[in-house]
């Protein structure tokens, strides 16, 4: 048994900060830690003496307590009471058995002594507080100004002399250049439209990124302007050769509301740096891995042991007196450039914590095993309504999908018209309000998809087993049903309720397509019909081809009256739909779209839209919905512009005009332009966002991508935080339209927001862990391959934007964007032979709005205009402190043509799951490789022992099960 | 920043209490000799003092007498020294010419005052510290020093005050918690018929929270009661002890 107290005194002033992050410590039920207000106890009470210090009382109080609660105890539980200060821990030592009073590293000695991680985080923040105080007592000179306090700060805000905002660091120029986001009030009375430029690290005053800080203004003859051109993250001073754009107001930090710091990953000086660094070799300077984080001094010994890991540290302090700030170190991640290390690295960054669920959540979770089966309850029967007789239900799904949410289902009524039913997992009935599952799962907000993995938001029981809508099983579900006319497909009348259903059929999308194709062939392959005899099985099929067919009907006659009214189609079903949270081209490449996608797509759309209506009239100050603001013009010039360049025109007035010009800006010859202006469409626009309806007004629920006037999430439950509130208000609004008792008390608008703002925070890691992971599989891919030589580092890709001193290009092949230089460090610009090869020459750069042209001394000239396509070889440049880039290199203006033509065709591009599997695969065998060694070593020491009987082929055999399992095709809406 | 968290999340008031807790209730009667009735009241640290004088004839001008009913004058003050900053407040000002109309409207409705036509009934109350709920204090203190005189009254007039933090409805705020700004609502209960003789809010509040600080006043207000009525029978008790003798 664990408990911890904790007097209720504070330092109010001290470390309101500290106070606020054991408080959560507190609320967080999967800690076990439980407060004791033993000044409000009769027992525990103590007077304070005349003259006594408030320190002294306090830890007279905070013993007095022990004692109480050990004799409470009935003496048989021994009390520990740790505590940093010598003198109680003198006084009170010895005073009562069974009372322990003892400083925390003793505490960590005698009672964990096998908790490693914990004893070296211990050491550190030991040595890096006693290094602090050292230092503190040596003055230097200063090397930033200090900070202003508070009351100033926040007057000067008010009266508008400072301005507040969040700090954004450029990851390209982090030395020199960051931004600050206007933030709240600040922005609406100043006149200020852009961000404001921070340059240089002393006028960054020790602010980190992402901290809330407040900015002066400088006067406008030391306004500065951005740099436009490419730069790489390690020339560090290089861009103030380059002529920079307009100026743009400019200021310099004077004070930090907020600070941001997270934990760091972090990698330390190689050998010989160290040794280059000398004088003081207990401190070290490490290198985030995150480019926006300045380097941090850490004080250890282990230096040279952690060298080659990635590792996690924590800022401590940032002094006036120091160029960098202070930090400790808090444990090892992995080796660096192991795929597993690179993988944990990605998540601390992202600050995604994915430890197994715990022994207390897993006992909340409903047991199904084949000796104990899980079974619908009788009460549970009587209470929902029963579909499993009525109506054919079915699912349609990717291959191999193991999380099913949602389930459709169409019928014949009896009145001639038709009944549209979308059933969706009913999660919340096994995930009660505030239960350990529930806490663990709005943290986690959402499952996490990494390119090779998942991080799953519930334990695998519900999410692949209970919760998942399998074939053939009895299943607790959601629905929202709708009659349709029989002709019109208008909507009379709607349904939401708790139900019992059993999907009949789990199909996968190409199944059903072919079905609806009326290619029955596919039928082989459902494993549903197999077991049929030939007489029901006809009858059966010939059901389930009415329902498909039927369903796509009513999808495409909702689709065409949502497009009437403007909804956007970027780049086929998935991306249309992925336009809400992401941005990125890796998931611009279309899978095979089917016309099923569309469908399904389109029911859950539908289903989203009429929840979002019910919730928000049940409940219209405190419902989650999802809005989609709509964009801001000048985000659209450079798409305008580049359309331009092909000669078409993109009126982007409204998401009705957006959608009409981007269908016909198509050019016969080559696809990939409307690609690209969709996707350049898609980075116009922002993201997508929970919100609570009590926080802004009506017209702001509006939904652009969609074209709705109100949306939200409702179908995902499984794997989205945000859906589980949804449910909970639904049947919330379901039970107040019946005049019953509320069960459950829902989130205030208040808590809701809250909830929201983590939600979108989360998503965003989410996305940004899928992307960093991808691009990490790419550089693994990449790596091994000698660029000069291999085939494969060859390949076609298209300018998407033209920057002075080099170009953007996106190749479709791999899905990778990035960008390729015209102009060396050297100042050596690119030239083309006649027969398209490639050479660096002497020369200039000029740049134009759609074409840059680089000439070279001796006269020749070859331009790049925006959609060209060039070849390009892609290869690696591994970083010891950050994670490897791609780097582009072109090396002919003609593009690339593949030596095996058809293969292009077939499959233009080597999709994501496959670059994953043989980066996974490589990394195993060199894994195993190691592993063999070891054991051919073994068996050597082992002369006459046996083997245990594993041949190499059975070992390789298991390690290819274990291949970890792809999710890059689960769709994400 | 932040001001003072006024409920914690284990649910305590910075002074200990839980939300519908009361403070420490402790009262005397016929504490003056020369009164008609006296009472002393102390709730928490906020003290009061209490005199009634009547019912009498009608001191002053003749015109003010009603002719079916008695007149209840009240009149309150406070000490220099009652609150931390010690300040002279003279007869009359704003503050205490508000908190006597109050008084007489809470006293006009509970006592029966239909039988003492053409005569008068005075209340005074003087706060000797105050520490939150003022007014609260002062009509419980007026109410036993009523009784003490023998005044008949429909029912015990029982007040207290209440506040919302957070969600949650405090029932008597302390000075802290009153200072903090929030909305305060002041109520007089009549406990037996469960009618409210005075309620007075001056802060905004949503409409939906209303109903529930109302009912943590109304309970507190019965609580009130409950200990006021056994000061009263104590008092009897040992008023008879003293006539028996």
């Amino acid at each position: 048994m664990k408990s911890f107290k904790h007097g209720t005194w504070m330092h109010r002033g001290l470390a309101l900060r500290q106070y606020n992050k054991l408080r959560t410590l507190l609320k967080d039920a999967r800690h076990d830690c439980v407060l004791f207000a033993n000044e409000f106890q009769q027992h525990c009470y103590l007077p304070r003496e005349k003259g006594e210090a408030m320190e002294k009382w306090q830890t007279r109080s905070i013993y007095n307590s022990a004692v109480w609660y050990y004799h409470h105890c009935g003496d048989r539980m021994p009390i520990v009471m740790v505590t940093e200060d010598e003198e109680a821990i003198q006084q009170y030592g010895s005073e009562t058995e069974g009372v322990f009073v003892i400083s925390f590293k003793n505490y960590l000695d005698n009672f964990w002594p096998d908790l490693k991680a914990a004893h070296e985080l211990c050491d550190s923040i030991l040595q890096s507080r006693r290094e602090r105080e050292s230092e503190s007592q040596e003055t230097h000179g200063k090397e930033y100004p200090e900070h202003l306090p508070l009351e100033v700060l926040e007057a000067g805000i008010k009266s508008g002399r400072y301005i507040q905002g969040i700090l954004n660091v450029n990851k390209h120029r982090a030395q020199i250049e960051a931004f600050v986001r206007l933030q709240g009030a600040s922005s609406k009375d100043s006149d200020l439209l852009s961000d404001i430029l921070i340059h240089g690290t002393k006028a960054r005053n020790r602010s980190i990124h992402g901290d809330v800080v407040v900015v002066e203004l400088l006067p406008k003859n030391e306004w500065k302007g951005r740099t436009a051109a490419l730069c790489e993250n390690d020339s560090e001073d290089k861009a103030s050769g380059e002529s920079p754009s307009e100026p743009m107001p400019t200021g310099r930090v004077v004070g930090i509301l907020q600070k941001n710091w997270r934990d760091y990953v972090v990698t330390f000086p190689s050998k010989e740096e160290v040794q280059s660094q000398g004088k003081n070799a207990q401190k070290i300077l490490v290198t985030p891995w995150d480019y926006r984080i300045p380097k941090i001094r850490i004080s250890t010994q282990q230096a040279e042991a952690l060298q080659d890991f990635r590792v996690v540290v924590r800022i401590d302090s940032w002094e006036t007196t120091s160029v960098y700030p202070n930090g400790h170190f808090v444990r090892v991640l992995g080796r660096i450039g192991d795929l597993e290390g690179e993988i944990a690295t990605i998540l601390v960054e992202n600050s995604i914590s994915v430890v197994p669920f715990s022994e207390a959540q897993m006992c909340e979770m409903p047991v199904n095993t084949p000796e104990n089966p899980w079974k619908v309850s009788p009460k549970e029967e009587r209470e929902r309504k029963d579909l499993r007789n009525t109506h054919l239900v079915f699912s349609i799904d990717p291959k191999g999908c193991e999380d099913v949410d949602d389930t459709l289902s169409v019928r014949t009524l009896n009145n001639g018209n038709l009944e549209l039913g979308v059933h969706i997992a009913d999660v919340t009935h096994f995930v009660a309000p505030n239960s350990y599952i529930d806490i663990e799962a709005r943290t986690r907000a959402t499952t996490y998809y990494l390119a090779d993995r998942r991080y799953d938001m519930l334990p695998s029981i519900l999410s692949a087993d209970l919760c998942s809508l399998l074939g053939g099983v009895d299943r607790y579900a959601v629905s929202v049903m709708w009659e349709l006319d029989k002709t019109s497909y208008e909507i009379k009348k709607v349904w939401y309720g708790r139900t019992i259903i059993r999907s009949a059929y789990k199909l996968f999308y190409e199944a059903a397509q072919e079905l609806l194709d009326g290619n029955f062939s596919i039928v082989d392959d459902i494993p549903e019909f197999k077991a049929l005899e030939e007489q029901s099985r006809q009858a059966k099929l010939e059901e389930l081809v009415w329902a498909i067919g039927k369903l796509t009907d009513i999808a495409r006659h909702i689709r065409a009256k949502r497009d009437r009214c403007g909804a956007l189609e970027l780049e086929g079903v998935e991306v249309r739909v992925q336009l809400d949270d992401k941005k990125n081209i890796h998931d611009l490449i279309p899978k095979q779209p089917l016309e099923v996608h569309e469908t399904v797509a389109e029911c859950m759309i539908l289903a989203n839209h009429w929840v979002a209506k019910k919730i928000w009239e049940s409940f219209p100050h405190q419902a989650l919905l999802r809005q989609h603001p709509p964009p801001h013009q000048e985000f659209f010039s450079e798409l305008r512009e580049c359309a331009k360049a092909k000669g078409f025109f993109i009126d982007t007035r409204s998401n009705k005009t957006l959608a009409d010009s981007l269908d016909s800006a198509n050019d016969p010859s080559d696809p990939m332009v409307n690609k690209l202006l969709r996707s350049m469409a898609t980075q116009a626009m922002s993201n997508a966002l929970y919100f609570s309806t009590g926080s802004c007004a009506e017209e702001e629920f509006h939904h652009y991508g969609l074209a709705l006037d109100k949306y939200t999430h409702f179908t995902s439950p499984i794997r989205r935080y945000s859906d589980i509130v949804v449910h909970r208000l639904l049947m919330a609004a379901i039970s107040k339209d019946k005049k019953m008792e509320m069960k459950e008390s829902l989130f205030s608008n208040k808590d809701l927001e809250e909830l929201c703002r983590h939600i979108n925070n989360r998503n965003r890691a989410a996305q940004h862990s899928q992307k960093q992971s991808t691009e990490l599989f790419q550089c693994m891919y990449f790596k091994d391959r000698d660029p000069e030589t291999e085939e494969r580092c060859m390949a076609d890709g298209v300018i998407y934007s033209i920057r002075t001193n080099g170009v953007l290009v996106f190749i479709p092949r791999f899905g990778i964007k990035g960008a390729a230089y015209l102009k060396n460090k050297d100042g050596l610009v690119i030239s083309c032979g006649p027969e398209g090869s490639s050479e660096w020459k002497p020369g200039s750069l000029q740049r134009s709005q759609n074409k840059i042209t680089s000439t070279t001394a001796g006269g020749q000239s070859v331009t790049f205009h925006l959609f060209d396509h060039v070849t390009v070889r892609i290869s690696v440049q591994v970083l010891r402190c950050h994670s490897d880039t791609i780097r582009l290199e072109i090396i002919s203006n003609k593009p690339y043509m593949t030596p095996n033509p058809e293969l292009c065709h077939q499959s233009s591009l080597l999709l994501k799951s496959e670059l994953v599997k043989e980066v996974t695969r490589s990394v195993e065998e060199a894994q195993l490789a190691q592993e063999v060694k070891g054991k051919v070593l073994q068996e050597e020491y082992q002369e006459f022992c046996q083997t245990k009987g594993r041949s190499l082929y059975t070992l390789l055999e298991e390690i290819r099960d274990l291949a970890l399992l792809d999710v890059s095709d689960s769709y994400v809406m | 920043m932040a001001g003072l968290e006024l409920l914690s999340d284990q649910g305590y008031r910075i002074d200990g209490r839980r939300a519908g807790e009361l403070r420490k209730i402790q009262a005397r009667m016929g504490v003056f000799a020369q009164a008609d009735g006296s009472a002393y009241i102390e709730q928490g640290n906020t003290k009061a003092l209490a005199v009634v004088y009547g019912p009498h004839e009608i001191r002053g001008s003749r015109s003010r007498a009603l002719p079916d009913r008695a007149l209840v004058n009240c009149q309150y003050s406070s000490a220099t020294f009652s609150t931390g900053e010690r300040k002279r407040r003279p007869h009359g000002d704003r503050k205490s010419c508000e908190m006597g109309l109050q008084l007489r409207q809470t006293f006009e409705a509970a006592i029966l005052t239909q039988l003492h036509p053409r005569s008068q009934i005075d209340i005074y109350v003087q706060v000797l510290q105050a520490d939150g709920g003022t007014y609260a204090a002062c009509v419980n203190a007026a109410t036993l020093a009523v009784m003490d005189a023998g005044i008949p009254m429909r029912d015990f007039v029982c007040a207290c005050s209440a506040g919302f933090v957070d969600g949650t409805a405090l029932s008597d705020l302390s000075h802290v918690e009153e200072a903090a700004g929030g909305p305060q609502l002041a109520l007089a209960l009549l406990p037996a018929s469960g009618q409210i003789a005075l309620l007075e809010m001056d802060s905004r509040l949503h409409e939906d929270h209303l109903e529930q600080v109302l009912e943590a006043a109304a309970q507190a207000a019965r609580d009130v009661h409950t200990l006021l009525d056994r000061v009263v029978r104590q008092h009897v008790q040992e008023a008879s002890i003293l006539l028996g003798d």
